[in-house]
């Protein structure tokens, strides 16, 4: 019988410099598989915790991380190399989570409060904010995702879904009305 | 002690909630990753003849379809396929191997691709299937369910209640099944007569009898296996489903077998089982006996298909990988739906997503989203081709793979769409 690995990942992140990350961004272009490794190395974990608060779902999220460095990857000549790599990775890491999550919504033909409810839970650990998370349509938990664990301003994350600066905020501060509760329970 | 701001605080419990992962998923990304970079970096220095590519497919498979079942199989990527990358083309496709005409869907809508692989986008649509000989399409945008040509122009729309899925056009023509929310209806093939068969069903896509009848097979809500005479709305078979069924086919089989002429193809994540089915007369019918295939210890079906004369299912199957740390494989399988017995075509690391039968059975699609490329393999031949380039040539990179949603069609007849 198969019974899948689970284990519980957390953000750690290894931090490079922009002008470090330049340099593997060429390296990369030029064939270094090491330049590849590297920057792989430093986005791949926070890229996949992204993209699983957003979809909740664990393969899901392991697929979409995946392909978007596959296909930061196929990019690189087209890469403006004077522009940082993470905004660019995590605008398809989120905009492919809310596709995903909004294809699964019309699949199961039901709203997003019962997708949310038929999801794979989560660890107990951090349980209640899974949950409050959960409560939220896709669309206003990438922007709870992008403002608060990846730290982009209103600004950049209205560039990075194609949609108005007022309707981000108008997502984050709807959102944040709703998980509030959960705020106040874990403090 | 200074208490931080809820902002802060949210980011905190963001960063550092536990997720559930796969210990070895990190290490599988980034061996699809160099292997990615390696590939992409040779295609860009040599190309190399299509000719020469196709001769090294044909010698590859030459020797993948001598190996005896669950024999170790050679690696797709290690030279089965040889890519032909789309420099500067811009159409990006060549012709298709196996001919007939593809739907492929994608964010943007459903594309229409002829046999020279030119191909126009049908904006809008969020899923598409052909009417039995690739006339219409029955094609699905929110609530809205549309019958139109292929060159987009619409004869007909409804509006459901509800969002609609999984639209499938009968065999006969006459009429079109859809999933609207949790329900399952049935629409004239004019627009007409449009009314429900079931007030909540699976989400799994239902069937019509490849024979022709009004006969619908589709999964209801609380897992029964049900087959309703449409005419009439009475049930003809009721059995239980594959237990969490996702894929649902019926197939025409051309040798009759124990009474029956069909064969019902049931899929879940773990399973996947063949059963003859046969349709005596209005409301008369009966299932033979499952068929359990063999999906190996530990696998994963990703999906299945039947080829389209009933006799064989490809399924795509995901093993675990021997190796700590290294991509999972997808096998492609090949199974016999009267024997059951198995033959595995080849390999790849990382993900297979998708398989589609030529409309002949002489070619099988696979979508290997990793590898930006779509696969074609003979079931019995020794020659392939991989297509390249797949989702830049459906303006997709960065967002979802294309998916195959409809492989069209065999000879037209004049009395069905």
């Amino acid at each position: 019988m198969l019974v899948e690995e689970t284990a519980v990942e957390t953000d750690t992140v290894t931090p490079i410099s922009r002008r470090h990350e330049r340099r593997l961004v060429r390296a990369a272009r030029e064939g270094s598989g090491a330049a590849v490794a590297e920057l792989y190395a430093a986005h791949w974990r926070r890229a996949h915790r992204a993209a699983y608060l957003v979809v909740h779902d664990r393969a899901a999220a392991e697929d979409i991380a995946q392909d978007a460095f596959l296909a930061a990857i196929d990019a690189l000549d087209r890469f403006d190399r004077r522009r940082p790599f993470a905004p660019w990775l995590h605008r398809i890491v989120v905009n492919r989570a809310i596709d995903w999550t909004r294809r699964e919504t019309l699949r199961r033909g039901v709203d997003d409060t019962e997708v949310a409810a038929i999801a794979p839970v989560g660890p107990e650990i951090g349980g209640e904010v899974m949950a409050a998370l959960r409560g939220l349509s896709p669309e206003q938990r990438a922007v709870v995702v992008l403002r608060h664990l990846l730290e982009y301003t209103p600004g950049e994350i209205a560039s990075m879904l194609g949609v108005p600066r007022g309707t981000v905020n108008s997502r984050l501060r709807r959102a944040l009305d709703r998980l509030r509760v959960v705020m106040a329970v874990e403090r | 002690m200074r208490r931080r701001s809820p902002d802060a605080e949210l980011g905190r419990l963001l960063r550092e909630v536990p997720i559930p992962s796969d210990p070895e998923a990190e290490a599988r990304g980034l061996e699809l990753a160099l292997a990615r970079h390696t590939r992409r970096r040779r295609a860009r220095r040599s190309p190399l003849p299509r000719l020469v590519a196709v001769f090294a497919a044909a010698l590859a498979l030459g020797v993948l379809l001598l190996t005896p079942a669950w024999a170790t199989v050679r690696n797709w990527v290690g030279g089965a396929f040889e890519s032909t990358p789309n420099h500067g083309r811009p159409t990006g496709l060549g012709s298709i191997p196996g001919g007939g005409r593809l739907l492929v869907q994608t964010a943007a809508g459903a594309w229409v691709v002829e046999p020279d692989g030119t191909r126009h986008l049908l904006h809008g649509y969020r899923e598409a299937s052909w009417s039995p000989h690739g006339l219409f399409l029955a094609a699905v945008g929110g609530d809205r369910l549309t019958a139109l040509e292929p060159d987009g122009d619409p004869h007909w729309t409804i509006h459901a209640a509800a969002p609609v899925t999984y639209p499938r056009w009968s065999p006969s023509g006459e009429l079109v099944a859809y999933r609207s929310g949790a329900g399952l209806r049935v629409v004239a093939g004019d627009g007409s007569e449009d009314r429900a068969l079931d007030e909540s069903v699976a989400p799994v896509a239902p069937a019509w009898d490849p024979a022709g009848r009004p006969d619908l097979a589709y999964v209801d809500a609380r897992g029964a296996l049900r087959v309703i005479d449409v005419s009439t709305d009475r049930p003809v078979i009721t059995s239980g489903a594959l237990p969490r069924i996702r894929r649902l086919e019926w197939g025409h089989t051309s040798a009759a077998h124990e009474g029956t002429t069909g064969v019902l193809l049931e899929a879940s994540a773990r399973r996947i089982a063949v059963r003859p089915v046969g349709i005596g007369g209005p409301g008369s019918g009966h299932l033979g006996r499952p068929l359990h295939l063999d999906v190996p210890p530990g696998a994963t079906v990703r999906t299945a298909a039947l080829s389209p004369d009933g006799r064989t299912v490809a399924a795509l199957l995901v093993r675990r990988s021997r190796r700590p740390g290294h991509a999972r494989p997808t096998d492609l399988v090949l199974y016999s739906t009267r024997t059951g017995t198995a033959r595995r075509l080849g390999s790849v690391p990382g993900r297979l997503t998708e398989v589609a039968w030529s409309p002949r059975g002489n070619r099988l699609l696979i979508a290997w989203p990793s590898f930006d490329e779509w696969l074609f393999v003979p079931p019995s031949a020794a020659e392939g081709k991989a297509m390249t380039g797949i989702a830049a040539a459906f303006g997709t990179t960065g967002s979802p793979f294309p998916v195959v949603s409809g492989w069209c069609c065999r000879a037209r007849s004049a009395a069905t769409p």
